[in-house]
This record gives structure tokens, sequence and C-alpha cells, in this order.
């Protein structure tokens, strides 16, 4: 259970501060805030995950969980990892992530695990908004100019193997599934097909058709693209002034 | 494609790519006004406006921008438009509103009339 | 009359055509001596109209510039406080320029005009912005000195006679309070921490420090200010007064927690009540005012490549049959 937990607030963590770079340069102000305020909850709920493991788990105190780990011991997918590119890669990563996010929270709130249903509960409304955003935009990009179709789409046929990467399992699954923690990412992988397949037929885009994701599985168990540790060293080099000073 | 900001975000920008210079912006969207009513029960209240292509991003734009902060049960988006008003010049015709007092509960006062009575009859 | 008062630019332009009328100037300052506020649909005099559009214009771009150097260190805030804090406040500056933006369209130019004139750098913004952030002690000056500066003169400022420009003030002030309580948080932390977080915030500071000075311009010995701006309540207290406003509220802040500011002049003269300190370089100050500060280049790029980079996104959403609306209120 620990690793579901922590996987998970590693992709908050890792997508949060990824998205958080839009603060600022963003294609027009009000999309800055946007990506800004969802790179907060993501944040924060990357900070609950960890903190849950601190205090439920005898894991880490939570900064030092985010701010003082190797990379190896990072278990985020690699979707989250890639660099924040131009807004419509930034955008169809947040559309499938998103999605992704809502109904793995959806399925956490039968989880026989009480801290995360209260998780679960407490975020619902703000991941509901994510969701929201994205298809928003989406629809309304997919269906502007041809351009902004064209780069959708082509965003899309990039990132779609990409979140595959979401779904790929841990080695303590079965154990997870038995103790009705959760019910495993088998299940939710098949909801989140059907969901961006009638999405994106709304949009009028297509799925690309033949998908290899298996070039991008590996960051559960520690193995990442090459943008992890800049990332890491990154986020992490005030803090690594002093880890063990207050900041 | 490397510059010598100190922001490492800023250092991952191709900023060559528009050393050239910039072309004018001529994008218009449409002028919404925003109304934000803090919690059910209150009246949904005038707080700026946003532009945006259609209503259903002038309604996230103006949760991004007015409800960030604010406790909020509901946003209104209203085409600027749309709304109509009397000109700033015809405030006057509000002017004597005040004056009229008779529509004013403390214009009303009986009180020394009724202590007169009982007085008068106890 | 009932009429639709929304307006596009040319008629906002147009309606000034009227100034020359003597007894709508009257009115018009009897209106502001009253102390009662001018809200768009006014008649106003050209140069009010003017002076506003270029001082809200000019906050306006202060903030969404001023988002670059605090964005600077956005990435690598230590610990979870400290990030969501930072990407909360810079969030918050984007915010407050479109909402500065929005009050000044009101006067009849467009963002997009706005944006344009900063990108040409037809129109300024905030000198202080053209300095660097090197490093994470920077973050503490510019949140709790920087914004301290500014919320002196924005609190003035909300007292003016514009009603657009007053109601976006007092939004941000509002929210600017949290701004320089996480501002101050991280200051006093570096300066009660280790001796390195010490040394790094004594050295941002003395680096801050003549920005600081410069922020509320020139002196009033020096500068021109025009009896117009004050009588119309555009401008409400001399550079001199805000400057040493912000002296008294933030020179024992500092000094509380055992930190310096690198001039030996500065002193509260106790018969005058006024601050004394060493005249700092205006000639610097002029110089970055025309474009030659450490970061002008960067920040215009930057601010360049967001718009263009951006553009398609615009672009695909614009309906050619939206006209474009002056916004109300």
């Amino acid at each position: 259970m620990k690793n579901l937990i922590l996987k998970m607030a590693d992709d908050a963590l890792i997508i949060g501060h990824r998205n958080s770079e839009w603060t600022g340069i963003g294609p027009l102000l009000e999309e800055d805030i946007a990506f800004s305020s969802m790179s907060q909850d993501k944040i924060g709920h990357a900070w609950a995950l960890y903190r849950i493991l601190n205090e439920e788990l005898g894991g880490e105190d939570p900064d030092k969980a985010a701010f003082n780990r190797s990379v190896k011991d990072f278990t985020c997918c690699h979707l989250v990892e890639y660099p924040i590119g131009e807004f419509d890669f930034s955008l169809v990563r947040h559309f499938l992530m998103d999605k992704a996010e809502f109904h793995r929270y959806d399925l956490l709130l039968q989880s026989s695990f009480l801290p995360l249903v209260n998780l679960a509960k407490k975020v619902k409304g703000e991941i509901k908004y994510h969701v929201m955003h994205a298809d928003t935009w989406m629809q309304q990009l997919a269906n502007g100019n041809e351009e902004s179709k064209a780069r959708i789409q082509s965003a899309l046929n990039l990132v779609y193997p990409i979140a595959f990467s979401l779904f790929e399992k841990q080695d303590d699954e079965q154990a997870v599934i038995e103790q009705k923690v959760f019910v495993g990412e088998d299940v939710l992988k098949s909801i989140w097909v059907d969901d961006i397949a009638n999405r994106i037929k709304e949009f009028g885009l297509t799925i690309p058709s033949s998908i290899d994701s298996s070039a991008h599985l590996g960051g559960r168990k520690g193995y990442h693209t090459d943008h992890l540790e800049p990332l890491l060293k990154e986020m992490t080099e005030v803090f690594a002034i002093d880890p063990n000073a207050e900041w | 494609m490397s510059n010598e900001s100190l922001d490492p975000r800023i250092r991952r920008l191709d900023l060559e790519h528009v050393k050239n210079g910039v072309q004018p912006t001529n994008s218009h969207w449409i002028t919404f006004e925003v109304f934000h009513q803090e919690k059910r029960g209150r009246q949904a209240i005038h707080v700026g406006i946003v532009h945006a292509p259609s209503p259903e991003i002038a309604l996230m734009f103006a949760k991004e921008q007015y409800a960030r902060r604010k406790s909020t049960s509901n946003l209104w988006v209203v085409k600027s438009s749309e709304v109509f008003t009397f000109a700033s010049e015809d405030e006057d015709i509000f002017e004597t509103t005040p004056d009229k007092t008779f529509r004013e509960p403390g214009f009303y006062k009986v009180r020394d009339r009724i202590e007169a009575y009982k007085n008068k009859h106890s | 009359m009932y009429g639709n008062t929304f307006m596009t630019a040319e008629e906002a332009k147009q309606m000034d055509q009227t100034q020359d009328n003597p007894q709508k100037l009257i009115a018009f300052e009897a209106r502001i001596e009253r102390g009662e506020k001018i809200e768009p649909g006014d008649w106003m005099p050209v140069d009010y109209r003017k002076q506003l559009i270029r001082m809200i214009e000019q906050h306006a771009h202060s903030e969404i510039v001023g988002a670059l150097p605090e964005g600077t260190w956005i990435t690598r805030s230590p610990g979870f406080k400290r990030k969501l804090a930072l990407i909360a406040k810079v969030q918050d500056e984007i915010g407050h320029g479109q909402l500065l933006y929005s009050a000044c369209e009101t006067l009849g130019k467009t963002r997009e005009e706005m944006l344009d004139d900063l990108l040409s750098g037809k129109s300024k913004y905030s000198n202080v912005f053209n300095y660097p952030a090197k490093t994470w002690a920077d973050m503490a000056v510019i949140g709790f000195l920087v914004d301290g500066a500014a919320i002196v003169n924005q609190v003035i400022n909300s007292k003016g006679s514009y009603g657009p420009y007053c109601r976006a003030l007092e939004r941000i002030c509002f929210e600017e309070s949290f701004h320089l309580k996480q501002g101050h948080d991280n200051f006093v932390f570096l300066a009660t921490g280790t001796n390195v977080q010490r040394e790094m915030v004594q050295e941002a500071l003395n680096r801050w420090y003549i920005p600081l000075l410069h922020f509320f311009g020139p002196s009033d010995k020096t500068s021109v200010h025009s009896e117009k701006l004050m009588k119309w309540k555009i401008k409400l207290a001399t550079n001199d007064d805000m400057r040493n406003q912000f002296l008294d509220q933030y020179v024992p802040k500092i000094r509380e927690v055992g930190l310096t500011l690198p001039d030996e002049k500065l002193k509260k003269n106790l018969e005058t009540n006024k601050w004394e300190f060493s005249d700092p370089d205006w000639d610097e100050f002029y110089r970055v005012v025309n474009g030659d500060g450490p970061c002008n280049k960067e920040r215009l790029e930057v601010r360049r490549f967001a718009e263009e980079q951006g553009r398609w996104v615009r672009q695909a959403l614009v309906n050619p049959q939206d006209k474009y609306v002056t916004p109300f209120a």
C-alpha cells in the first residue's frame, strides 16, 4: 500500500512542479493563472499523500520525502516527467492525466484504507474542475482553426502512448487489491481508455491507432526518463544547501 | 537555444525564436461582466470582467480570477454588450429619493401621541 | 434617457472632444472635491484620461513583468510551504495584472494595445523589476520589502478618484496582505536561521536597498509634479512622503532581526520626523528607466516570447463576429 500512495504522491508532485512553470509565461494571463492554480492543487495532493505516509505508515517527513530523495527512489511515471513544451503538449497531458486522476480518486472512495477515502472526498471537487478545464480547452482548440486542430491532434498522437505509463503495475499490486485498498491499475486503465475514447470522438479528434507504450514503462520501478534527474536537481537546489535547516 | 537567464525555466525557452520582433495583436474576445455569489442565500455581486471566446471559458476565467481567494457558491457571466444602464449625466433623476422621508420608517413617530393619550385617559 | 453605455475605444476617444466645455470641467472637479468617484461613463478631461491610462497601464505591466524576477525561483522553492506560497504569490501578480488591464480598458485602451505598447517599449513598468533575483533570499526581500513598498503606494492610490482603479486596488491590497506576510515569514526564517541563511538574506538586502529607494521615484526637489494630478486625485502623495512612510514602516522590522541596511547615513531625524539617507544614484535610475538596467532586455524578451508562443492559442478562438466591447466598470 505504501507503494501505491508513494507513486500517487510522486506523480502529483512532479506534474504540479512542471505545470507551475507556466506561471508568468503562458499563452494568456488567464491560463497562467489556471495552470498555476491546478499546480497548487496537485502539489497540495502530493503533500497530503506524503503526510499520510508519514503519519500513518511510518514514512519520512513530507519535505524530506519530496526534496531529499534520490532519483532512483522516485516512482512517478514517465508522463509527468517531460518538460512543459508548448501549450498543446501541456494541455493534452493535463487532459489525459486528469481523467486518470479523476477516476483513480473516484475508485478510492471505496478504499478500505480510511485516510485515502478522506483524501478522495476532499479533492473530488478540485479534480472535477481540472477535468472541466481540460475538456473545455480541448473542445475549443480541437474546433478552433486548422492550426489548433492539427496541433492538438499531433500532441495527442505524441502523448497518448506515454499516458499508459500512469497504469504501470507495481510488484505488490495483488496485495493492494486483496486488501481492498484499490481495485488495481487494469480496472482504472479500462475505465480511462473508454472515457478518453468517447471524449476524443466528441472533440472530432482520433486516437492514434497502433500504440506501443512499453518504452514508457519503468517509472514505477525507479527507471526514469532523462528529464527527471535535472528536474529534481533544480527543485531541490535551495533545500540541498542545508536539508536540516528550516526554510 | 540557451540564454543567460538566472531562471532555469527561462533558460529552457528558445528566446531567439522571437528576436525579430512581434506582430501586433488583433485578437478580440467577448467582454463579460462577472457576478460573484459568496454563499447560498446571498446576492450575486458584480466584481469585474473577463474577456473570453465563449461563456464556458468566461466562467473558467472568472473562477480563476474572482473565486481564487474568496469563498464562492456560484459565478455568473453576462456579456457586457447585454448590460443596459442609465447615462451617467442622468444620475440626477435619483437625487430627491433620500428626501422622501415619508418612505422611511423613522418618519412615523406616534409614541408621543400614545403617551399623551395614555396620560389623559389614565 | 435609457441607453446602453458600453463604448468602443473610438467612442471613448470621441467623448473627450467635449473637453473644452468649462462647465463640465467645473462639475467634474467639484465632484472630485466632494470626495466622489469618477465612473467610466462620466465626462472627463482629456488629460485625466491620458494620465490615468498611463498610470494604470504601467501598474498592470509592473505586475506581469514583476512575476518574472520572482518566477526565477518558482521551480526551486525549498519545501512544500514555500513552494506553494511562491507559486500562489506569483500567480496573484498575474491576476493583478489582469485586474488592472481591465480597469484601464474602461478608459478606452484595449489590453492588446497595452501589451503591444509594453513589448515595443513604448510603455514602461516599474524599474525595480529590472533587477535580477540572484539567490533564494531575493524571494524574501522582494516578497517582504518590494511588496511592502508597493502596498504603501497602492493603499494611497486606492483613495484616488477613479472608481474602477480604486476597486481593483482594494482587491489587490486585500490579496497583497498575504504576499507581505509570506515574504516576512520567509525573511524572518532566513534572518533567524543558520549562518548561511542569514548571510544570504543580508547580501540580498544590500543589493535591493538602492532599488527600493528608487522605487518611489525621484525626490520632490527635482521631479516635476503636476498640480492637476493632485487636484484630480490621480496622485495623492508625493514621492518623498511615500518613501518616508515606507522607511518608517520597514526599517524597524529589518533591524529587529539584527540585519542592516548598507547606508551609514540612514537614520530618522526626530525633529523633522523624516528619514535621512545617502542620496541614491539617480543617474542609474534614469539609465534603467531608459532600458539600460541589468534585466530590461531579458524581461521584454520573455514577455515577447510568451506572447508569440501563445498567439496560436488566442487566435484559434477568435470569432470575427465578436466586436471588442469596452468593459463596463
